[in-house]
């Protein structure tokens, strides 16, 4: 039987621009708000909008993220028909390639999606934190007769020009199409989820394999060629919360938007649209008497002594007695010994911080910089870490990085 | 892992002490109590069960099975969904055959089909009163190095409560062991006395062979209780061996014992003492992490995802999706899955069972003693 749409969600990325937190993992498993991984959003949009066939293609570091996707399970992703598959590049009779760049990733799958002879392919990005109904997305697409759409935000037209910008109709069809251009002649910014009607992304994949120049990249190739040929593209207004995490200071204030659901407009706590991860496993989390929590997002396993102020702790977080935490995300497993002071920053799995050890600090003045850890680093007693600070090796008791 | 070979099938008994909890299972049954902020009793024995390498668990439940039921789903939780063996569930009645039974010998005589036919050498029985993070692997070797026929699990502690203090000597049979050398020499049959004794954790291995002779047996003399019926004739003659364990034992025998062991884990040594072995599964609900907000004030205790905390919590803990809303108080309070605390309310020494709204600027106190329990879906 014919699936009507599947998604194909693209989670190559190195997320190079979150340093430390991506050494070991691709930027879709990175850990977000609480116990989520940022692909999680993505898949829970999938499983809500009624979308039960996903492919993933990876590249960079898979290892976590195919252990994390398993069988797909936690999204109700594990099907007789459909279901989650990961997709890694793999060796071919005639050869084998990485995948070169978006629209490659995609036509080195042409046989997977042909499995399931969709009438749609929805093509989504794995490193967003969004919650987006992609069946009213479809509903759109199919209304305006496209054979092309994507998801736009309105945005700033001051920061317009750091935007792949779509230039539209008054019926919302694509006139243009500027990548990062100086005069922006329209502020709706392309999202980077795409549905096409799938005889018409075939049709442009095979062509774009065959063209020696291409970066074989959607924004830089098949985009502009659909353009070209006076395809019917549309733009579909998206106007909830969307946030790309691909830098440290992006991440760290997604996490800190989680904790203000008011006024973010992102909220976790909807019962309505809910967010699947993998569960942890550990019993309820513990608040001593000797402890101060405010404001903040505490989970399974976490057990706090001491003050945790406007932070997000992920699950098994030991925070001990006389250690201040504020303004920070400290990621699964890691322990914050006695007296040590971690502000403004983010701290990733199965750190280890020191009694009395200084990371980061409120920032003063302009800058908002946030001090990082990666994942499995010791930080020493009484050893300072800057608020600009990067780090991903041990750092010695009474040491200083900045 | 190569424990996977276990040989042993495991049996759960989930109505076990039912009449010792009446609030409690008024809408449910001895397993499917919450307990621990985020599980359900019988999470404690499937999960030691799952995490020892046993892979065929059967629950015969036999009343009031509804939420239990819901709870498992297909057993995937634990890890329990396999090919060969996995998770079943034996509601009574299944057939013409089978009749109503009281206690585990007239429970397994409606299911000696199904011992009949399983390959397993050994089996464990259990009851689900208790939350215990137990090896079961470890007592297995023991059985089968002893060379006994029967081997039961106990734990020296005093009898508790609320098994001490029931008149009713038929809402349940409770027993203490004698044991000389390792051997079991004489059962007592729900004694009264105080002080530490060799207290039966009503967990028994036995051979599937002999157990289906005991119970069919059994059965033909319309006897009801694998212990006060069976094994309390045949001590001389069966080889019964007692197995101590030391680990971490919380029994629910009252709703003030409810309250009590629950508590208990507020203190970091005993959590850790029940958790920190193998994992605790239990059903996944995908609640968010628990949100504190600005000006709320939590002070030990211990809670489960998908709680909303605006006011003050002291001393309590807190099932799944619990509200607090601002300027209410909750201190020593045990609040089960969705209960709301309306704004301004003060309560102290309760049990809500899930759904329960406190209303706002309600005042409602219980005391250590005396606990105020409030049912399911009911308003305050």
């Amino acid at each position: 039987m014919a699936k009507e749409m599947i998604a194909m969600l693209l989670a190559g990325g190195q997320g190079s621009r979150l340093y430390a937190l991506t050494q070991k993992l691709a930027k879709p498993a990175v850990p977000f708000g609480g116990k989520y991984r940022i692909i999680d959003f993505p898949l829970s949009n999938c499983v809500n909008s009624g979308i039960d066939t996903v492919g993933i293609l990876t590249q960079y570091q898979p290892l976590v993220l195919n252990e994390y996707i398993g069988n797909g399970q936690p999204w109700d992703l594990d099907r007789l028909y459909g279901g989650v598959h990961v997709l890694p590049p793999y060796q071919k009779a005639s050869g084998s390639d990485w995948y070169k760049g978006t629209a490659n990733a995609i036509y080195q799958n042409i046989s997977f999606i042909e499995r399931y002879d969709p009438e749609y392919v929805i093509i989504l990005s794995g490193d967003q934190i969004c919650k987006q109904d992609y069946s009213d997305f479809l509903r759109f697409h199919k209304e305006k007769g496209a054979e092309f759409s994507v998801a736009v935000m309105e945005v700033p037209w001051d920061e317009a020009s750091r935007f792949g910008l779509m230039v539209t109709d008054e019926y919302d069809r694509i006139t243009e199409f500027q990548e990062k251009p100086k005069n922006p002649k329209s502020n709706l910014a392309s999202m980077g989820i795409y549905i096409f009607n799938w005889d018409i992304l075939k049709k442009y994949l095979e062509e774009d394999e065959q063209d020696p120049n291409s970066e074989n990249d959607f924004g830089n190739n098949i985009i502009p060629n659909l353009l070209r040929d006076g395809r019917r593209m549309y733009a579909y207004h998206f106007s909830g919360y969307w946030k790309d995490v691909g830098t440290i200071s992006s991440l760290w204030e997604a996490n800190m938007e989680v904790l203000d659901p008011e006024h973010s407009g992102i909220n976790l706590f909807d019962d309505d649209w809910k967010i699947y991860s993998r569960n942890s496993g550990m019993s309820g989390h513990k608040i001593s008497a000797s402890a101060v929590v405010e404001d903040s997002m505490i989970t399974d396993g976490c057990r706090i002594k001491g003050t945790v102020k406007h932070s997000v702790l992920f699950a098994g977080v030991h925070v001990a007695e006389g250690a201040v935490v504020e303004d920070a995300v400290v990621m699964g497993g890691t322990v914050i010994e006695a007296g040590a002071v971690v502000r403004h920053c983010i701290v990733a799995e199965n750190v280890t911080i020191g009694e009395n050890a200084v990371v980061g600090a409120m920032p003063t003045g302009e800058e908002n910089e946030v001090a990082t850890i990666g994942a499995g680093v010791s930080i020493g007693a009484g050893a300072t870490i800057g608020p600009k600070a990067m780090v991903s090796k041990n750092v010695k008791g009474g040491e200083e990085q900045w | 892992m190569v424990n996977s070979n276990m040989n042993t099938l495991g049996i759960i008994f989930p109505n076990s002490y039912d009449l010792f909890v009446p609030d409690l299972v008024n809408v449910r049954l001895m397993a499917s109590i919450p307990f621990a902020s985020r599980y359900r009793l019988i999470d404690f024995t499937l999960s030691s069960m799952a995490n020892s390498g046993i892979d065929t668990v059967s629950v015969v439940v036999n009343n009031n099975y509804q939420s239990l039921i819901d709870h498992l789903g297909s057993g995937r939780s634990w890890d329990l969904v396999r090919k060969n063996g996995g998770l079943n569930i034996f509601p009574p009645f299944a057939d013409k055959a089978s009749k109503p039974y009281v206690g585990r010998a007239g429970a397994l005589a409606n299911i000696l089909d199904f011992l009949q036919n399983q390959k397993k050498k050994y089996v464990l029985l259990a009851n689900s009163n208790i939350a215990a993070n137990i090896d079961f692997k470890a007592m297995v070797d023991a059985h089968v190095a002893s060379g006994a026929d029967i081997t039961m699990a106990y734990h020296t502690q005093e009898i508790p409560e609320g098994f001490l203090k029931a008149k009713d000597s038929t809402k349940g049979y409770y027993y203490t062991l004698r044991i000389d050398n390792g051997r079991v020499t004489k059962i007592f049959v729900n004694p009264k006395d105080t002080g530490i004794q060799n207290f039966c954790m009503n967990i028994l291995i036995v051979d599937r062979e002999l157990l289906i002779n005991l119970v069919t047996e059994a059965s033909l003399l319309g006897q009801e209780f694998l212990e006060r019926d069976v094994l309390i004739p045949q001590l001389g003659k069966l080889n019964v061996q007692g197995y101590k364990y030391d680990g971490y034992v919380a029994t629910i025998s009252s709703i003030k014992t409810y309250f009590e062991e629950n508590m208990r884990l507020l203190d970091d040594y005993n959590q850790d003492a029940l958790f920190s072995g193998s994992p605790i599964y239990t059903k996944v609900r995908d609640d968010s992490p628990t949100r504190y907000i600005e000006g709320a004030k939590a002070q030990n205790v211990m809670v489960a995802d998908g709680c909303l905390i605006e006011g003050e919590v002291e001393n309590s803990i807190l099932f799944r999706g619990v509200k607090v809303e601002k300027g209410a108080k909750v201190k020593n309070c045990i609040l089960m899955q969705d209960t709301v605390v309306e704004k301004g309310a003060d309560i102290e020494y309760l049990i809500t069972d899930k759904n329960v709204t406190v209303t706002a600027g309600k005042e409602m106190k219980g005391t250590e003693t005396y606990p105020v329990y409030i049912a399911k879906f009911h308003t305050v």
